[in-house]
């Protein structure tokens, strides 16, 4: 019941008109920026990231996750309206939903996308709201070797898990290493790769390299395509929602499903893609009759939303209590902790309790606003796809180059954005993934910091990550993750032989 | 409230006698740039600044913190140096004006800037685990003793706490591992869960770990015991601490928290701001941070600034080069 | 149902022809990248390699994990550039056709100039420069339109950031003259 307590502790907190400002601003902000073509959740939480600099950090991250919750919304909105997904775990959502919306059912599509990411959510914070206070009661276990461990586990994972070719995987993930040991060395104190250079004495900051490689590149991609569109937008009526509400409970195993398989990919840093996809395929693998889906099935909307949902939201999970990020947006928010001056990882439950909790408390009263205004406003936001995409990609370009400027007040990080652009425009079309190079950018030198002070604390001895069961169990899970291809092949080999013989 | 209706009146009387002699005054916002990261205790003295000057209406023009932590503060170093002339950018500056050029080996020297005033002084404390040694001499024999490294905490490296425990060890010979954390906080926590054996964080830097009854505090870095008498945890006021003297253990180290102004700007400008932040130090915001914070006061201007610095300098120098600290 | 359903329909005079010719091949911009990440790796390993890259008696140096990462990071690209001239199917892959080209250039070189007109007329000049010309020139909006939104959002901005925010952007003559 210490959960139940320090909840409402969090919604006192929240229960302020300016938190709930805040809070509407955000959402509106995030369903404009999730329904632009070109932004999306983490672009649009990075560039509006420099507008929370000045706040305190509760007010911060409330406005933040607002933004994240009304992109998440907002994704849904053009997938079914128009077939263009907005984010890439929203292209199941297409698959039933547009189907959906060109039969004259959009609104009940859209009740459905809505409700169920609402359910997911809440799921996934129901998950956080238990699983929170455990973290905290062992946050005073973790030294450099625990450390280190966990961001071990988190590297391998993506080698060993990843599904692009291996060599892209280690590409992407070396130079992201490297990029972030550029400037000052915390451990020996002495400048590495800065060539004398003045203005990479401060290193290169993640949240630069993100707003280039997705921001700007994802304006040179767009423009390559053809950006005419053809949808249906439609007024959502109070009939539709309560019918659609009615039906609820028949799809209670697949409601269910889907959250639990989100809740488990967000832990572990699978994402939200891989949720919606696995969510559609379970639902449709279990239905009895498969040929109905992707021709307009509300099941298939329900499916992927619901798994996207509840694993965008319990991948802030690790971010806060390990400083893992689960997704890339958890990445960009993990940045922004770092900004305000809050250490991300279990002792952030210790430290800043009003800070964990408020999050905790607006993820409810952010899911629960979201929704409402959300089911209100959707023709008004489907109109804004009407507003030329010459006139939209400036704006994002300047939104960018404000949001690069003001995380240092350095002019030298609008061009390092620029570059970054470019860089992320390539590596997409080479299909070099993004993903580990971001991750590696935040993690890297804690990463690296982690391991040279469990060094200096044993004296050199490589068993101090063997040292306790703690430390030992993540360690060899991450080696074990790491060779995961190479144990599955021998897995699927000895299976193989012995099939044969029991045949 | 007597106490501060008559600082607030002294206040008052300040600002209207302010016209006579300042000539010159900020016509944009002005920048506090801050060395270090986000809640670190020099953005938290920034922002009591910031928060001291504007309900107090000590300057017509808004002041805006900016944060240039990057580089272990090299960063915001290299920013002061390259805005010569420029009177609206103060750095609030510590120690490392003399330690990263030494250290990293950063183009960068204390006397380009524009000194306005030595505003406070930090102490440091030895701290340890409550489950470890009770005294000064249990925990030297205890650090003699360790067969595993004997681990102290701290934040960067080659910096005060850095150079501080290699003082230690220097006057103790005893073997000490330290620690470079990225921050004093982390530090803290870092020996509550006992992965390190003690720090010499300062005491803002401890102050919720102590009265959470988690560390004890052995002795403070200073001639003489910290002034606050208010109990702080239960039973101890900062002033309950002994020096490290009185412990058997002669150290001594504080770090400096002084005002710059950028290089070459004219002798008006510079007059306003050592005007401005004498009238800083007079308010209530600022003394109830020093009791807070447990910050030694001081004010130094002109000349003896300057010369407080140069023996600053010269104390700092020849504890690195000890140390094996400077970069060749 | 059908009397709330609305019809959006944005078409786009613009759009790249399909059938434009290739610029370049996915095959031949994998070589290239890998040949600059190559070059990258020699110059970080080298430079690691001066800070000291070996393992002392408190662990690794410096430029131990750094060097090493550029050695990885070399291999990687010298394996990419391996598969790059094995694997013919991809490299006969379209990169960019022409049409697409041109149109990734148009959005390019503007930004280009406007972190240009950001470092010398300060951002929200570029800003207002940007959007008016981009409008104009690329979108094929009216004049007045274009010049009216880009000066709403550039001082939607300004209140926004410099004011309202105190989040203090680069500023060049124009807002001097203004006395910002």
């Amino acid at each position: 019941m210490e959960a139940f307590g320090l909840l409402l502790h969090g919604f006192a907190v929240l229960l302020t008109w300016k938190t709930l400002l805040l809070m509407m601003v955000g959402l509106v902000l995030g369903i404009f920026v999730g329904v632009l073509p070109g932004l999306g959740g983490p672009n649009g939480v990075a560039i509006l990231l420099p507008l929370t600099f000045t706040m305190d950090p509760t007010s911060a991250i409330v406005m933040l996750s607002c933004i994240y919750w009304g992109a998440l919304f907002g994704g849904a909105i053009t997938s079914i309206l128009f077939n263009i997904p907005g984010e890439a775990w929203s292209v199941a959502t297409t698959f039933d939903g547009y189907p959906m919306a060109q039969q004259g059912r959009a609104a009940e599509a859209l009740t459905a996308a809505f409700t169920s990411s609402f359910i997911g959510s809440l799921v996934a914070v129901l998950l956080i709201t238990f699983l929170a206070p455990m973290i905290s009661s062992f946050a005073l276990k973790f030294g450099p070797p625990e450390f280190f461990a966990v961001y071990l586990l988190t590297f391998c994972s993506f080698v060993g898990l990843g599904r692009e070719a291996k060599h892209k995987t280690v590409i992407s993930m070396s130079l992201g290493l490297l990029l972030a040991g550029v400037g000052m060395d915390t451990v020996s104190g002495q400048l590495r790769m800065t060539f004398g250079s003045a203005e990479l004495l401060r290193g290169i900051n993640f949240l630069v390299a993100v707003i280039g490689l997705f921001g700007i590149s994802e304006i040179l991609l767009t423009m390559e395509e053809r950006l005419a569109l053809r949808g249906h937008a439609a007024g959502i009526s109070l009939r539709v929602v309560l019918s659609v509400w009615k039906d609820l409970p028949k799809y209670w195993v697949t409601l269910l499903r889907s959250s639990v398989i989100g809740c488990w990919l967000g832990i572990t840093p699978g994402g939200a893609i891989a949720a919606s996809f696995m969510g559609y395929n379970l639902a449709k693998r279990f239905s009895k009759d498969q040929e109905s889906f992707g021709k307009g099935r509300i099941e298939g909307v329900f499916a992927p939303e619901t798994a996207a949902h509840a694993s965008g939201t319990s991948a802030l999970l690790p971010m806060l209590a390990l400083g893992i990020p689960g997704s890339g947006t958890a990445a960009i928010l993990l940045g922004g902790l770092m900004v305000w001056g809050l250490n991300p990882g279990p002792l952030l439950f210790v430290e800043h309790k009003d800070f964990v909790w408020g999050l905790i408390a607006s993820m409810y009263l952010g899911n629960v606003v979201g929704l409402v205004l959300v089911l209100t406003t959707v023709p008004i936001f489907a109109s804004i796809l009407r507003v030329p995409f010459a006139a939209v990609a400036p704006m994002i370009v300047v939104s960018c180059a404000i949001g690069a400027y003001a995380i240092q007040n350095a002019m030298f990080d609008i061009w390092l954005m620029l570059g970054f652009g470019v860089v992320g425009y390539v590596f997409k079309k080479i299909a070099i993934p993004l993903a580990p190079f971001t991750l590696a950018l935040v993690l890297g030198s804690r990463a690296e910091d982690a391991f040279r002070l469990s060094m200096i604390g044993s004296g050199g001895d490589m068993k101090v990550f063997w040292s306790n069961g703690l430390v030992g169990t993540i360690t060899t899970l991450a080696i074990v993750l790491l060779f995961w291809p190479v144990i599955d092949r021998a897995f699927a080999g000895v299976a193989r032989l012995l099939r044969p013989a029991s045949a | 409230m007597g106490q501060i209706v008559k600082t607030t009146a002294a206040i008052a009387a300040l600002l209207l006698s302010a016209p006579a002699f300042a000539g010159w005054e900020p016509s944009k916002p002005v920048e506090i740039v801050v060395a270090a990261g986000a809640g670190g205790a020099s953005d938290q003295m920034a922002r009591m600044m910031q928060a001291a000057i504007q309900k107090n209406n000590l300057m017509k023009q808004p002041m805006v913190v900016s944060l240039k932590g990057g580089a272990s503060g090299a960063e915001a170093l290299m920013y002061m140096k390259s805005s010569e002339g420029d009177p609206n950018k103060v750095l609030i500056a510590y120690s490392l004006i003399y330690m990263l050029p030494l250290s990293a080996k950063i183009p960068f020297n204390w006397r380009d800037l524009t000194p306005v005033s030595v505003i406070a002084l930090d102490q440091f404390v030895l701290w340890d685990n409550v489950s470890g040694p009770k005294t000064v001499k249990e925990f030297i024999d205890a650090a003699k003793a360790a067969s595993a490294p004997f681990k102290m905490g701290g934040t960067g490296s080659k910096r005060e706490d850095h150079v501080l425990t290699a003082f230690m060890e220097q006057r103790t010979g005893a073997k000490l591992s330290y620690l470079p954390y990225k921050s004093g906080g982390e530090a803290a926590t870092q020996l509550v869960g006992g992965h390190t054996e003690s720090n010499v964080n300062n005491p803002s830097e401890n102050l919720e770990v102590w009265r959470a009854g988690q560390v004890r505090a052995l002795c403070v870095f200073d001639k003489e015991r910290i002034s606050y008498k208010t109990k702080v945890t239960d039973t101890q006021s900062w002033n309950d601490i002994p020096t490290c003297k009185e412990e058997g253990l002669d150290v001594q180290y504080l770090m400096l928290r002084a005002m710059f102004l950028p290089g070459k700007v004219t002798q008006e400008q510079q007059a306003f701001y050592v005007d401005l932040f004498q009238k800083v130090t007079q308010t209530p915001e600022y003394k109830e941070y020093m009791e807070k914070q447990a910050l030694k006061p001081i004010f130094l201007t002109g000349k003896d600034m300057v010369e407080f610095l140069e023996d600053d300098d010269k104390q700092n120098a020849s504890l690195m080069n000890a140390a094996g600290f400077v970069a060749k | 149902m059908s009397n709330t359903e609305l019809e959006i329909v944005v078409d786009d005079p613009t759009a790249p022809e399909e059938n434009s010719p290739a610029v370049v091949s996915t095959g031949v911009v994998d070589v290239v990248v890998s040949l600059l990440l190559l070059a990258l790796a020699l110059v970080l390993g080298w430079d690691n390699w001066r800070t000291g890259a070996s393992w002392d008696s408190t662990g690794p140096q410096p430029g131990y994990f750094p060097f090493y990462l550029s050695v990885i990071l070399g291999a990687a690209s010298l394996y990419g550039l391996g598969t790059a001239f094995v694997s013919r199917r991809e490299a006969a892959e379209t990169f960019v056709t022409r049409a697409q080209f041109r149109r990734v250039m148009a959005v390019f070189v503007p930004t280009f100039l406007f972190c240009l007109a950001t470092q010398y007329l300060g951002l929200y000049v570029a800003s207002f420069l940007l959007i008016a010309g981009f409008m104009r020139l690329v979108g094929k909006i009216a004049l007045w339109k274009s010049l009216l939104t880009a000066f709403i959002f550039t001082a939607a901005m300004f209140v926004t950031f410099d004011i309202a925010f105190d989040v203090i952007m680069p500023k060049g003559p124009l807002e001097a003259a203004f006395g910002y």
